[in-house]
């Protein structure tokens, strides 16, 4: 039989009033070693000028270039403790809710019963502090399918297990 | 409704492999031609290169080289179609090819999104077909069976319609009679016109002429005063205002051959357009040369685009278009569109879409419903796209001109109505099964789409917008995805957790 009870709009679970779970603290820490490799590339090729410069003897002003890399070394280390703090995530009976940004804020919620399939993810370094990342796929190729980065490994293979489950238990038919 | 998954009465029972009838190798053939024209500049560049550089006979060697592309195309088009073979399964339909780099596709009936045949003059005399499955997601798995009898066409629609999950749904559907096919519109003469007059391609081109125009116009004028015929009745006589008349007039047969070249395209794909619904299915036939037939499963459309142009809107017609789950990079066959039609046209295939969840839906963009965003766009949108560029530009010509670079500051204003005619399109229209969401410039554009199809949902605010109590939503469907720009966050964030409320109490699927 079909029911059609009615909803009280006001009575409706609001998804961004909710207990944010934090990301790991140690992706704090992973964000900014993996902005200090890329801060070390910039810093080989600021050597490389640096000796390109007393080989040719041209006045290239070369403390610029040391200050790019300062910039960017500065922010490689301040801006994941800013930025890590931002994000959440809660996983509801229903969806999954991620919030990000410091500026420019998001808030994104995924059903699981429109999840196509999920995927946990590591890179080498993730590894090293023990994290993973979730992956929500979802229908349609309209871009950057829900990912949420730093999570405790363990805990993103439970998520991952827990929303196959959530998925797979959707009751459809046309 | 408890009927055997086999149906008897159904001629497409699992089989062998099978061969499609040797026409193919015309469709082969074609695709071939095809191919080569769309790198014409790539396969011609070589070509003309050998026949420079040819020392003996040319015509000789012309003929003997029409002569080899000619059978080596040929050779190509029969092996394609003899490494060919198709099978019908329970579930699917498998299909073989390739001369060299041998595939094979296997094709699920429900993941089958719609059928499209095409048919072209030689095809139509032997009563065969091509036949195109759409599949969702995954691009390049499409499959083609090219010359197949139209009789096996029409069973394969009706096998993949009847798929055994959609015989649940027509279970469910009970109380909903089947009336057989029911033809909802067919397109005349005028009809024909008008999509050929309302193409905005004939002003794409016209603007693009805009520049060329120029030289043209150099052009003629070197030929005028060449032209000794001219100079004899004397050129004093040609007077400006004749110039003027004249490139007026060259103006005006231009846009006038565009227009009738448009209108013979609109002839040549729309000549004896029939729409049908047929039960759940939308279907239509047309084709002056090349008869094409489209269908798609209304349970599948996701979203609903309505389009209606300057011209369009002169005429009151729409144009309409149903996006179904497709991988982005999918071709244009795959929608499902209706060229020109009615306001009555459209409230019908609005109800034949959304059944009776269509109660309230916007679908012409004069609807009273529409609400408008919020106007901090206008200051938002202005201040980014008009101030800025103009302040910057003005002071980075400051130098080479002067006082005359403060001209650079007269694009605020062009920006100003820019932004003005853009604000007043958008417009979004809630109902309680579905929204409809406006936008556009000079015509309107409409997403229509129904809150259990959306799969993902979010809101998002910058500094600004959060300073002014704003956000943007976006709505992502499984055709594409929807973003309504500067609405109240309290606004947004209430139709957010209604759209997520509606999403995951809904049981019923959304493709």
């Amino acid at each position: 039989m079909f029911e059609n009870p009615e909803i009280a709009v006001a009575e409706l679970s609001a998804a961004d009033d909710v207990e944010w779970q934090a990301l790991d603290r140690r992706y704090v820490a992973r964000q900014q070693v993996r902005g200090l490799l890329n801060v070390a590339v910039l810093a080989v090729a600021a050597l490389v000028l640096h000796f390109l410069r007393q080989q040719l003897d041209s006045d290239l002003p070369i403390w610029a270039g040391w200050v790019v890399v300062a910039a960017v070394a500065a922010h490689a280390l301040l801006w994941p403790l800013v930025s890590v703090p931002k994000k959440g995530y809660v996983l509801r009976d229903r969806d999954l809710v991620y919030r990000s940004g410091v500026f420019w804020r998001s808030v994104t919620a995924v059903p699981f019963n429109r999840v196509q399939h999920v995927e946990t993810a590591s890179t080498p370094l993730d590894r090293r502090f023990g994290l993973a990342s979730l992956q929500l796929y979802t229908a349609g190729t309209s871009g950057g399918d829900l990912a949420i980065h730093g999570l405790p490994g363990d805990a993103a293979e439970r998520m991952r297990v827990f929303v196959l489950r959530k998925a797979g238990d959707a009751v459809e038919h046309d | 409704m408890t009927e055997p998954r086999d149906r008897p009465e159904c001629g497409l029972l699992p089989s062998g492999w099978r061969r499609t009838s040797p026409l193919a190798v015309v469709f082969y053939l074609g695709k071939i031609y095809e191919g080569l024209a769309k790198n014409a500049v790539q396969s011609l560049a070589p070509l003309a290169a050998l026949v420079v550089a040819f020392q003996g006979n040319k015509l000789a060697a012309l003929v003997g080289g029409v002569i080899v592309f000619v059978v080596a195309t040929a050779v190509h088009a029969f092996l394609r179609y003899w490494f060919f073979r198709y099978a019908i399964t329970d579930d699917s339909i498998l299909i073989r090819d390739g001369v060299f780099r041998k595939r094979q596709l296997d094709i699920k009936f429900e993941r089958v999104q719609g059928i499209n045949t095409s048919q072209n003059i030689v095809f139509r005399l032997f009563g065969l077909v091509t036949v195109n499955l759409d599949t969702a997601g995954s691009s390049g798995q499409e499959g083609h069976l090219p010359a197949v009898e139209s009789p096996f066409a029409a069973e394969l629609r009706e096998r993949i319609r009847r798929s055994p999950k959609a015989e649940i749904e027509a279970a469910g559907d009970e109380h909903r009679p089947e009336t057989g096919a029911r033809t909802l519109a067919r397109l005349h003469g005028g009809d024909i016109v008008r999509i050929g007059l309302s193409s905005g391609r004939v002003f794409l081109v016209l603007a693009l002429l805009g520049p060329l125009s120029q030289s043209l116009e150099e052009q003629s004028d070197r030929w005028v005063e060449e032209s000794e015929v001219l100079q004899a009745v004397g050129a004093a006589h040609f007077s400006f205002v004749t110039a003027v008349g004249l490139a007026l007039v060259v103006v005006l047969a231009v846009l006038a051959i565009l227009l009738a070249a448009s209108v013979v395209g609109a002839l040549l794909r729309y000549h004896r357009y029939t729409l049908v619904a047929d039960g759940d299915v939308l279907r239509w036939a047309a084709g002056l040369l090349t008869r094409h037939e489209q269908s798609v499963q209304t349970v599948k459309v996701q979203s609903l685009y309505v389009f209606q142009n300057f011209i369009l809107q002169r005429f009151r017609r729409f144009r309409l278009r149903t996006r179904q789950a497709t991988s982005g990079r999918s071709s244009k066959g795959s929608r499902f569109e209706v060229p020109i039609c009615t306001g009555d046209l459209l409230a019908e295939l609005g109800s034949e879409i959304f059944k009776d969840e269509l109660e309230g839906l916007a679908l012409d963009p004069r609807d009273s419903a529409f609400q408008r965003i919020s106007r901090y766009y206008l200051r938002s949108r202005l201040l980014i796209a008009g101030v800025l560029p103009g302040i910057v530009a003005a002071a980075a010509f400051w130098p080479e001109m002067g006082a005359y670079g403060l001209i650079w500051l007269l694009w605020i204003p062009v920006a100003a109505v820019l932004v003005w005619m853009r604000y007043r399109r958008y417009g979004i229209a809630i109902t309680q099964d579905g929204a409809s969401f406006r936008r556009g410039f000079v015509g309107s554009r409409l997403t229509v789409w129904l809150h259990r199809k959306v799969q993902r949902v979010s809101v998002s605010q910058s500094p600004f917008q959060r300073r002014r109590g704003l956000a943007t939503m976006k709505f992502y469907l499984a055709a594409g995805s929807v973003t309504v720009p500067f609405v109240d966050y309290g606004a947004a964030a209430r139709l957010r957790d209604y759209v997520l409320y509606r999403v995951e109490s809904s049981e019923r699927a959304w493709h």
